[in-house]
């Protein structure tokens, strides 16, 4: 099919790299590994940038492959035997130019200790403020799955935060 | 100090502001770019080797099918060559046979 987008690869870096990487960097909870997988997921879309459509097919797109990329290396990691439960390095959550709050940093800490697919589909819905359905669609799973991973997860990270942040607050 | 979450709204809103997207790592563009180079390079070396792989092959297939050619060529030129020797013999046998024939007829009749 013909379309008159014409992709310019560095601006869609420019773009898209603070999305590419955070979904990387909250789903595996390590910033190398992040920042390895939102390259990989840049040089993947350069060699398929024929077969884009629109800016925001190429937005889907990015996401769709960063979060099947994170979910790979998970699972190599899990493979080899490595604690999947990793902490969000903290010197990162909380930069310098843009700092975080504690209570953010700790939410961001729970949340790699949920299931992969209760993350993810967290991920999509907090960071990238997307409906049920399209997270559905970016991770190829049915629109009912995505809405009980979206509730487990919630309710999931809800407790966890009740007990663990209750005493990280009392503690300042 | 203490922190409760009052309802779901409440920490739904706590986690949009956690989640927020981070800035990329500084050097993220530029090895992102300096891999890329190197990719196309990498590319562009296999599409050269792959390019003189089949001319190479092209040339060996098409060699071959010409020396093929001119052997089929140059056994059916021998095999003619042949023919004509055997025709040659078989013509001079039987001209020697007529010769015979004749001089045999010639002192029957006298």
């Amino acid at each position: 099919m013909a379309h008159d987008w014409q992709p310019d690869f560095e601006q869609l870096v420019d773009e898209h790299q603070s999305m590419v990487f955070s979904l990387a960097w909250r789903m595996t909870g390590d910033h190398g590994l992040a920042e390895e997988i939102a390259q990989d997921a840049f040089l993947e879309l350069d060699r398929n940038l024929g077969k884009i459509e629109s800016a925001a097919h190429a937005c889907f797109w990015l996401r769709r492959v960063t979060m099947s990329r994170s979910a790979d290396a998970l699972r190599r990691r899990k493979v080899r035997g490595m604690d999947l439960c990793v902490e969000i390095d903290e010197s990162h959550g909380a930069r310098a130019e843009e700092p975080s709050s504690p209570l953010g940093s700790r939410l961001e800490g729970l949340l790699t200790t949920l299931p992969e697919p209760q993350r993810a589909a967290l991920v999509l819905r907090y960071q990238e403020d997307l409906t049920p359905e399209e997270i559905a669609a970016t991770l190829g799973a049915p629109l009912a799955t995505v809405k009980s991973h979206l509730q487990r997860g919630l309710k999931l990270l809800r407790a966890k935060a009740a007990t663990h942040l209750k005493e990280y607050v009392r503690g300042v | 100090m203490f922190v409760e979450f009052e309802s779901m709204d409440d920490f739904e809103r706590e986690l949009r502001q956690a989640f927020e997207r981070r800035p990329a790592p500084s050097g993220l563009k530029s090895k992102l770019m300096q891999r890329r180079r190197a990719q196309r390079s990498l590319h562009r070396a296999v599409l050269w080797q792959r390019l003189a792989a089949s001319i190479a092959l092209a040339a060996v297939v098409a060699g071959g099918f010409a020396w093929r050619k001119r052997e089929e060529r140059r056994k059916g030129e021998a095999a003619r060559q042949q023919l004509f020797t055997a025709l040659r013999i078989t013509n001079r046998a039987l001209n020697h046979m007529n010769t015979q024939l004749a001089a045999h007829r010639q002192a029957a009749q006298e």
